[in-house]
């Protein structure tokens, strides 16, 4: 069943140069129970996708197109009332990057656990919420006597189960997890994440995963969407990012964390910069960094087409993936596009 | 360490800060120029009489027996006489002191419950015409002198709608004598201080409302708030139970150092509404070089700072609870 269907959003941020194009023509579909993966590098537009759905944003922000259907519901149409009652934490909940402040320092995890079961569930007692909460720290490896505790009293990687007991509390059909781990020691990030993924499948909610890290998605999501510039370049099932990217930018992240790669270990990273998102102009967002980049793609703004299967790209060149694939394995082939990069910038500076 | 010890050792210097400030009082009345005799020149016609009135109150005295005696007399919680009323001066520095408690204590709920809701809301409304249009009100507000908010309150209230009397504070002038219970509760009191008190509040509310304002700016930036939001929280209930109940820490001290610094009194509202507190009658003892009511009065003004800068601390401890007692 499909849970959410973000069709031709376009989200906005006003500012004194124009609009910031931080959600550009974003298609996104998620299966119940599923959990999507949007990867991206910093400012591709992640944090404004996943928090459009629960309109989580800043007073600049603006829906300038397109619909986010959740489970039948128009989200875009609702009231701010409605959305608070139906939807926010009771059907899509969040855990923040640094659950260390996403907790009120003055108030103990336990009182603001048993607040937000007890505004949603009103016929819950104050005593089963408490109960509630004690079970699911039982569950994430806390001592449940810890819900007396303040935040401050929690380790990083305890506050980050305290904060997944409250995104699960009232069993939300969909998490955003906005980079969970990504706080945290190394060492305990996977623990972490598989902590999510239990709880996940034991309440059978779906997922949206947002990190740097395609290794990090390649395991854990069903789904990957990749987003580059405010828009998604390439999205399909995890093993298809992986094993077979059309998107010159998923073959560039792909290399970026060679661990995910097949054979070659050489670390290549993509040369330049993220792109200006004010007045971004026609034609793909990637091309000034794109090793494949022709002049079509300056010219025009590549559509989203579909490779089989969910498998939809946004790329000119997508058809020649087998040739781009090979190349984009090569480090001369980003080497080049180093000097291209450089050599645009020094002209830029004349 | 423990709460019991911190409390324990606050409680210490506490103690060690008031006898500095005695003696820091002491000495700065013995320097001045003057004494209770040198101002009424006419009431001592001959030198002998005077001579004999200065031995009377100890003044021929060396500094430091006096010292030793005036700290004594402290302890007995008795400041000496008066020498312009001939009265022990506790008999009448403390109901003073209490008319002034009564009135400062509700100019200053008033201020701080308005001044935090309000500055609370206008931090929220952040960027929004409400809040533009309050930081000016509050602005002008703080920038007025107090006795031109009195006289305007009296204007409107006393001369155009006749709604309250004009000055003192009810009774029959005799407000030294009568108890505590019958000097306060009733109507006639509480009609007396509606107008001073909401001078004062008027005057005291900009502190409290634009510090509550930048902080919850601060507050404001912490992703708990976004995360309360986020649960569906109603925007009543993510301002006041989170982002303002967080803000208003560093304002406890700032309340408690105000309340300290406005139980001395306000002389301008107090001379305004004609109200017997002890800013009035620390004016008015100074310039009668009546030294035991003056000290007392300056004494009870610092004791009061010293000791709500000790509330602040321990209130601090209950409040934050990340706060660690160090
Ligand atoms: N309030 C705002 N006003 C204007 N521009 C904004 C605002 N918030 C974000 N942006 C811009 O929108 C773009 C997308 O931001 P977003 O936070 O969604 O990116 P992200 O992919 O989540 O990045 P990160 O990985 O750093 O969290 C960025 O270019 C950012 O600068
Ligand atoms: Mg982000």
């Amino acid at each position: 069943m499909t849970l959410l269907t973000i069709d031709g959003l376009q989200m906005y941020y006003r500012s004194d140069d124009g609009y910031v194009r931080a959600a550009d023509d974003i298609n996104l579909e998620l299966e119940s129970g599923q959990t999507l993966g949007l990867v991206g590098e910093s400012g591709s537009g992640k944090t404004t996708i996943a928090r459009s759905i629960i309109r989580l944003l800043p007073d600049n922000a603006e829906v300038i197109d397109g619909s986010i259907d959740f489970d039948g519901t128009e989200v875009t149409d609702l009231s701010d009332r409605e959305l608070r009652k139906q939807i926010r934490w009771r059907e899509v909940s969040m855990i923040p990057q640094n659950a260390m402040n996403g907790f009120d320092p003055v108030y103990t995890v336990g009182q603001q656990i048993v607040q937000a079961i007890r505004y949603h569930e009103k016929e819950t007692s104050k005593r089963e919420a408490r109960d509630r909460a004690r079970d699911l720290f039982d569950e994430l490896g806390i001592e449940p006597d810890r819900i007396d505790d303040y935040p401050h009293q929690f380790s990083g990687g305890m506050a980050q189960r305290a904060m997944i007991a409250l995104a699960l509390c009232l069993e939300p059909r969909l998490i955003l997890a906005d980079e969970p781990t990504t706080a945290l020691d190394v060492v305990i990030q996977d623990r972490i994440l598989q902590t999510i993924k239990r709880m996940q499948a034991e309440i059978d909610s779906a997922m949206i995963l947002i990190t740097h890290d395609i290794s990090v998605v390649s395991e854990t999501a069903d789904r990957i969407a990749v987003c580059y510039g405010g828009r998604i370049v390439e999205q399909a099932d995890s093993a298809t990012i992986i094993k077979n990217p059309r998107h010159p930018y998923t073959l560039g992240l792909r290399n970026a964390f060679p661990d995910i790669g097949d054979e070659d270990d050489d670390l290549i990273s993509i040369p330049g910069t993220p792109p200006e998102l004010v007045d971004p102009g026609e034609g793909c967002r990637f091309a000034p960094r794109c090793p494949f980049a022709e002049e079509e793609c300056w010219e025009e703004t590549p559509k989203p087409e579909e490779y089989g299967d969910g498998h939809i790209v946004r790329c000119h060149r997508a058809d020649e993936a087998d040739l781009l694939r090979e190349q984009a394995t090569e480090k001369a082939t980003w080497d080049g596009m180093r000097d291209k990069v450089r050599q645009s910038i020094s002209r830029g500076e004349d | 360490m423990g709460l019991r010890e911190y409390v324990i050792r606050r409680v210490f210097q506490l103690i060690l800060t008031l006898w500095t400030l005695v003696t820091l009082l002491f000495i700065l009345f013995r320097m001045v120029p003057g004494d209770p005799t040198s101002r009424f020149v006419m009431d001592y016609p001959s030198d002998a009489e005077r001579q004999a009135r200065i031995e009377e109150l100890g003044l021929n005295e060396p500094l430091y027996i006096q010292y030793i005696e005036y700290m004594g007399q402290l302890l007995q919680g008795e400041f000496g006489d008066s020498a312009h009323y001939r009265q022990p001066v506790s008999e009448i520095i403390f109901p003073l002191f209490l008319n002034t408690i009564v009135l400062m204590f509700t100019a200053l709920i008033i201020a701080y419950t308005v001044g935090i809701l309000f500055g609370a809301a206008m931090g929220w409304f952040r960027g929004s015409r409400f809040e533009r249009v309050g930081i000016i009100a509050t602005l002008v507000a703080r920038a007025s002198p107090e006795f031109w908010i009195g006289i305007i309150l009296v204007w409107i209230f006393v001369f155009q709608l006749g709604l309250f009397p004009r000055s003192g504070i009810g009774g029959y002038g005799g407000e030294l004598t009568m108890n505590f219970v019958d000097r306060y509760i009733n109507f006639d009191f509480l009609r007396h201080l509606i107008l001073p008190a909401l001078t004062g509040a008027i005057v005291y509310l900009a502190t409290p409302a634009l510090l509550m304002r930048n902080t919850m700016l601060e507050v404001l930036k912490a992703d708990f708030v976004e995360i309360k939001q986020a649960e569906g929280l109603p925007e009543r209930t993510v301002l006041y139970k989170h982002a303002a109940r967080n803000s208003i820490l560093p304002l406890v001290t700032v309340a408690a150092i105000a309340t300290g610094a406005a139980m001395g009194g306000s002389v301008i509202i107090e001379t305004v509404f004609n109200w017997p507190g002890v800013g009035r009658e620390m004016v008015a003892s100074v310039s009668r070089n009546d030294y035991p009511v003056a000290m007392a009065a300056f004494l009870l003004m610092g004791t009061s700072v010293i000791v709500m800068n000790f509330v602040a601390d321990i209130l601090y401890l209950y409040l934050d609870p990340r706060v660690k007692y160090e």
